[in-house]
C-alpha cells in the first residue's frame, strides 16, 4: 500500500513536470529557451516518472531495466540538448537580437561555437 | 611563349565574350525600364470607339477578381475534399471487424498453423523471426535487397559527381579563364567541419558507443529467440556508427568502414542469404532431407538458418542506413 502510494506520487509528480515542459515549450518565443525548458523538464520528469514505476514494480530484473533506462537518458538528453543549442547558436544569424552574448572567450567575438 | 600565348587568347576571349576595350564614340541605347512582375499594364487603346468584346471584358473581369475567386474556391474546396476523405476513411473504419474477434477474416488456419507448428518446423522460439525469415524468406531477401539497391544507387549518383568535380579541380588553368567571365567561385565543396574539442559529445560518445554496439549485436544474434531480428539491430549498429562519426569525424570511420568495406560486406550478406535461402526452399520443395539441423528450441544454436540471415539482414541493415548519413551528409563514405 505504502510502495503503491509512493509510486503513484512519484509518477504523479513525473506527469506534472512533463506538462509543464510542454507548457514552456509553447509559451517560449525563441529556439533556446525552448530548449531550455525541454531538456531540464524532460530529463527530470522522466526520472521522476521510472523512479515511481521501480517503486512500484519491486526490487526485481524489471526495475533493473529501467534504472538503466534511468542512466540511459541522462546520458543523452543533456547531450543532445547541447548539440541542438550549439547548432542554433552556429546557424542562427540573428542570434545577438534575440539573447545577450556572454563572452567566454574575453575577445568580444563568438565565431564558433 | 607560353605567357603570350595566354595574352592573345584573353583578348580573343574577352573579344568573343564583348568584355573588351570599346571605342570611343559608341553609343550605348539606355536601358528600357525592367518589366515588374505582376504589375498591370495600361491598355493602348487604338481606336476611340473601342468597342471591348466579350473575351476583352471577360479577361479584365478575371484580372481584377481572378486572384480572389481563385483563393475563395481553393479554400473552400479544399474543406470540402477534407470533409470528404474524412467521412470516407471514418464510414470504413465503422465497417472493419472488431479486433481480436475470433471470426474475423484474418484469423484462418495460416495463423494456427504458424502458431502450432511453427516452433518444431522452424526451430525459433520468437515466431515473427520464425516467420519473416523462415516461412517467408525470399520476401525479407527481397527487403534486404532494396535497401542495398538504394544505397548503391545513392552511392552512384553521388559518387558521378565527386568524379566530375575531380576532373574540374585538375585543369585549373580553363578554370581560371572561365571565372573571370561567368564570376563564379570556387566550387562549394559542401563539408562540414567537425570539431573535435566537444568535450560533452566526446566523453558522452566514449561511454555510450560501446554499450550501443553491443546491444546491437545481442538483438541481431538473439533474432530467433527474443523480440528484434537483423533489422532492428542493424538499425541500432547503424546509430553506433553514426554516433562515432559525428563524435570523432568521418575519417576515423573510414578506417575501419569506407565505401570499399560495404559493398564487398552488403554484397557477401546479400549472396550468402540468397544462395542459403535457396537451397533450403529446393530441398524443402522437393522433399530431400536438408543438411541444416533445427536445433532444440530455446538454445542459442537453433532455428536452422535463422541465425547467420539475421546476421546478413543485420550486416546490410547497418552499412545501408549508416551510408545514406554518411553520403548525404558527407558526399561520400
Amino acid at each position: 500500500m505504502i510502495r503503491v502510494i509512493i509510486g503513484g506520487v512519484l509518477i504523479f509528480a513525473g506527469l506534472f513536470v512533463l506538462g509543464i515542459a510542454t507548457i514552456g515549450i509553447f509559451r517560449f518565443s525563441t529556439m533556446l529557451n525552448r530548449i531550455h525548458v525541454a531538456a531540464k523538464c524532460d530529463t527530470l520528469g522522466a526520472l521522476l516518472v521510472l523512479s515511481g514505476l521501480i517503486v512500484l514494480s519491486g526490487f526485481n530484473v524489471f526495475s533493473l531495466k529501467l534504472a538503466l533506462v534511468i542512466v540511459f537518458l541522462w546520458l543523452c538528453n543533456p547531450a543532445a540538448s547541447h548539440l541542438v543549442a550549439r547548432a542554433e547558436v552556429k546557424t542562427n544569424p540573428n542570434l545577438e537580437q534575440i539573447c545577450d552574448f556572454l563572452d567566454m572567450t574575453g575577445e568580444g567575438e563568438i565565431k564558433e561555437c | 611563349m607560353n605567357e603570350e600565348l595566354r595574352r592573345i587568347w584573353k583578348s580573343f576571349f574577352d573579344w568573343v565574350m564583348g568584355n573588351g576595350p570599346r571605342p570611343e564614340n559608341e553609343v550605348i541605347p539606355p536601358e528600357p525600364p525592367p518589366d515588374l512582375p505582376f504589375t498591370r499594364k495600361p491598355k493602348d487603346k487604338y481606336s476611340r470607339f473601342h468597342e471591348a468584346t466579350l473575351k476583352e471584358r471577360y479577361n479584365q473581369w478575371l484580372e481584377i477578381h481572378g486572384l480572389h475567386l481563385f483563393s475563395v474556391l481553393y479554400a473552400g474546396l479544399s474543406v470540402l475534399t477534407c470533409i470528404v476523405i474524412v467521412s470516407l476513411l471514418l464510414a470504413t473504419v465503422a465497417e472493419l471487424p472488431p479486433f481480436g474477434h475470433e471470426r474475423n477474416p484474418a484469423n484462418n488456419e495460416v495463423i494456427r498453423r504458424y502458431v502450432e507448428h511453427g516452433g518444431h518446423e522452424t526451430g525459433a522460439q520468437n515466431i515473427v523471426a520464425g516467420l519473416i525469415l523462415d516461412y517467408r524468406a525470399f520476401d525479407t531477401f527481397g527487403e534486404s535487397a532494396v535497401l542495398f539497391t538504394a544505397a548503391v544507387s545513392v552511392l552512384m549518383l553521388l559518387g558521378a559527381s565527386r568524379r566530375n568535380r575531380a576532373e574540374s579541380e585538375l585543369q585549373p588553368h580553363t578554370y581560371e579563364i572561365g571565372r573571370n567571365f561567368l564570376q563564379r567561385g570556387p566550387p562549394s565543396l559542401g563539408h562540414h567541419v567537425f570539431r573535435r574539442d566537444d568535450t560533452i559529445l566526446h566523453s558522452v560518445a566514449n561511454l555510450s558507443i560501446p554499450v550501443i554496439l553491443m546491444m546491437g549485436c545481442v538483438v541481431v544474434i538473439n533474432g530467433h529467440l527474443s523480440p528484434g531480428g537483423g533489422f532492428s539491430g542493424g538499425a541500432i549498429l547503424s546509430t553506433a556508427l553514426i554516433l562515432a562519426a559525428n563524435a570523432y569525424g568521418f575519417e576515423r570511420v573510414h578506417e575501419f568502414f569506407n565505401e570499399r568495406t560495404f559493398i564487398i560486406s552488403s554484397s557477401t550478406a546479400l549472396m550468402i542469404y540468397a544462395l542459403s535461402k535457396g537451397y533450403s526452399f529446393f530441398t524443402g520443395a522437393n522433399h530431400i532431407h536438408s543438411i541444416i539441423p533445427k536445433g532444440t528450441i530455446g538454445n542459442i544454436l537453433s532455428g536452422g538458418l535463422i541465425l547467420p540471415l539475421n546476421l546478413c539482414v543485420g550486416l546490410i541493415v547497418a552499412g545501408t542506413l549508416y551510408g545514406f548519413y554518411a553520403l548525404f551528409s558527407e558526399g561520400d563514405m
